[in-house]
């Protein structure tokens, strides 16, 4: 058994290890001066139990009841932080080195969380979806080189409105919803994305509803304008009304269909009640 | 027990063989290189906490597949995650064996840690084909943007490492009674432990918990995220 004798409070500087239970309880959990190390006991334990909880967070996410369910959230985030610490105090040795670097790296770190946590609130909570937030502010794009454009026809986005021209997004207060529907519109259902309702949203891509209320009554016969509106929602591609509404002639067909499949989800019955009670009212 | 107790005397006695970790005076007591490599290191974590981010923020917002659900295997980067920890564990103990002077143990512990590294990055180039097999690209969606650059940079750190060790083996080999010194070898092992502890958070985020999303149905996934936090700390 190593004593050490010759350093007081310090475990020895051995590779194969060899120290009493003492010792690494003490390695783990106790005081050490600055400078220690372990050996390939310490290390050795620490790297079965680091791969202890490999193993047990894989099996958490093996039943597929809990596979992508926020429930595995937290143990999962509360794992991966103890083998992060693990490593960064023993394997980096931080536990036992001067204050000074623990600060250093911490700092950095919560540098980093704040840095990731602004990202994430600014661009995931304070906005609908970074893609609707600029959707809003999207412009046509055009070659530099016009002769070249013909080879970016495919790639251009369908836009209805020349360079310069776009109409743009409702000053801030303009847009102050007056009913339920209203508020979705502009709002988690982004459907003021692309479509314009004067004096509420400034769409650049489909086509204007003003008036859509009225208009959709007689868009297919034996249809109710009700009836119109919830399928012009639900399945925007099964009635195309054309170009006499304004619709873009470069509008891809798919492109409200692939739009709502991301937006569809996150609305209730309610929120389409209400969104098609708005639309009705459109007089 | 069995000990082979010739390592009570610190490596600094013997100066031929070991040369001293504090080569210089400094005013905090801590070598200047070692400073600099943990002030890397903290920036570096701004450096993949802004990517990750950038994962977090698009994560549920493709709009066409390949989805994570389709195309991510956990099981194999559970292999590959394990394999990087013992890396782990491989370096720390090169790291004590040259504090302990003990180059032959150096090298067999830093060809131990180069394997399993290269296992760790042979791991990802195989996850890394398949994707692109199967029709994920780069410019394919958000996901596999920002699942590709995040994963790339960290492989990418990877495989500097793995150069730095192959050097530090190199010299080693050549040099069996002097180079590299301990804090050679630690200097090198910090910055090997840190792409691990970024690959544990990389795993859990992007595998354990991102691994199964289904594209657009997975939407404000970071609004789930910040409501989890605030319902966690209040």
């Amino acid at each position: 058994m190593s004593t050490n004798p010759g350093h007081e409070g310090a475990l020895p500087h051995d590779e194969h290890g060899g120290h009493e239970d003492a010792g690494m309880k003490r390695f783990f959990f106790g005081h050490v001066p600055e400078g220690v190390h372990g050996g390939l006991k310490q290390y050795g334990w620490l790297a079965i139990f680091l791969g202890i909880i490999t193993l047990v967070e894989f099996l958490i996410i093996v039943p597929e009841g809990l596979q992508g369910s926020s429930v595995v959230i937290a143990p999962l985030v509360i794992l991966s932080v103890i083998k992060f610490f693990c490593v960064v105090a023993f394997f980096m040795h931080l536990k036992f080195e001067h204050p000074l670097l623990w600060q250093i790296f911490v700092a950095g770190l919560i540098l980093g969380l704040v840095v990731a946590l602004s990202l994430v609130v600014l661009f995931g909570v304070l906005r609908p979806t970074p893609r609707a937030f600029s959707e809003n502010r999207q412009e046509p794009f055009v070659h530099h080189a016009a002769e070249e454009e013909h080879h970016f026809e495919a790639l251009v986005i369908p836009t209805p409105c020349p360079v310069g021209a776009c109409p743009q997004p409702a000053a801030p207060g303009a847009a102050v919803a007056s009913s339920p529907g209203q508020a979705l519109f502009v709002g988690a259902a982004a459907c003021s994305s692309c479509h314009t309702i004067s004096g509420v949203a400034q769409g650049v891509l489909g086509p204007p509803l003003d008036g859509i209320g009225s208009a959709s009554a007689n868009r297919i016969p034996g249809y109710s304008a009700e009836e119109y509106i919830l399928e012009s929602i639900l399945e925007p591609d099964a009635y195309a009304a054309g170009t006499a509404d304004g619709l873009s002639q470069d509008y891809d067909g798919n492109l409200m269909l692939s739009t709502m499949a991301g937006v569809l989800p996150s609305l209730s019955d309610e929120d389409i009640e209400a969104l098609v009670e708005y639309l009705l009212s459109l007089q | 027990m069995a000990h082979v107790d010739t390592t009570h005397a610190p490596p600094a006695h013997e100066p031929s063989a070991h040369p001293p970790e504090h080569e210089e005076e400094t005013t905090t007591g801590i070598n200047h290189r070692k400073l600099l490599m943990w002030v890397f290191l903290g920036s570096d974590c701004l450096f993949f906490g802004s990517l990750i981010a950038t994962y977090m923020v698009y994560r549920g917002q493709s709009v066409v597949g390949p989805y994570p659900k389709d195309i991510i295997d956990v099981p194999i980067t559970t292999i590959s995650t394990f394999v990087l920890l013992m890396s782990s564990f491989a370096m720390v103990m090169g790291v004590a064996a040259a504090r302990n002077g003990n180059q032959k143990r150096l090298v067999q512990w830093l060809i131990a840690t180069i394997i399993l590294g290269a296992i760790f990055i042979g791991f990802q180039v195989y996850e890394f084909n398949l994707f692109r097999i199967e029709g994920l690209r780069y410019e394919t969606n958000l996901f596999s943007s920002t699942f590709f650059t995040l994963t790339g940079f960290h492989g990418a750190h990877v495989t500097l490492g793995l150069f730095w060790l192959l050097c530090l083996t190199i010299i080693a080999m050549r040099n069996p009674a002097g180079r590299p010194s301990g804090l050679d070898v630690d200097i090198a092992g910090l910055y090997w432990h840190f792409v691990d502890i970024v690959w544990i958070v990389i795993f859990t985020l992007l595998y354990l918990i991102g691994g199964f999303d289904a594209g657009p149905e997975v939407e404000h996934a970071a609004v789930q995220g910040w409501q989890w936090i605030t319902a966690t700390i209040m």
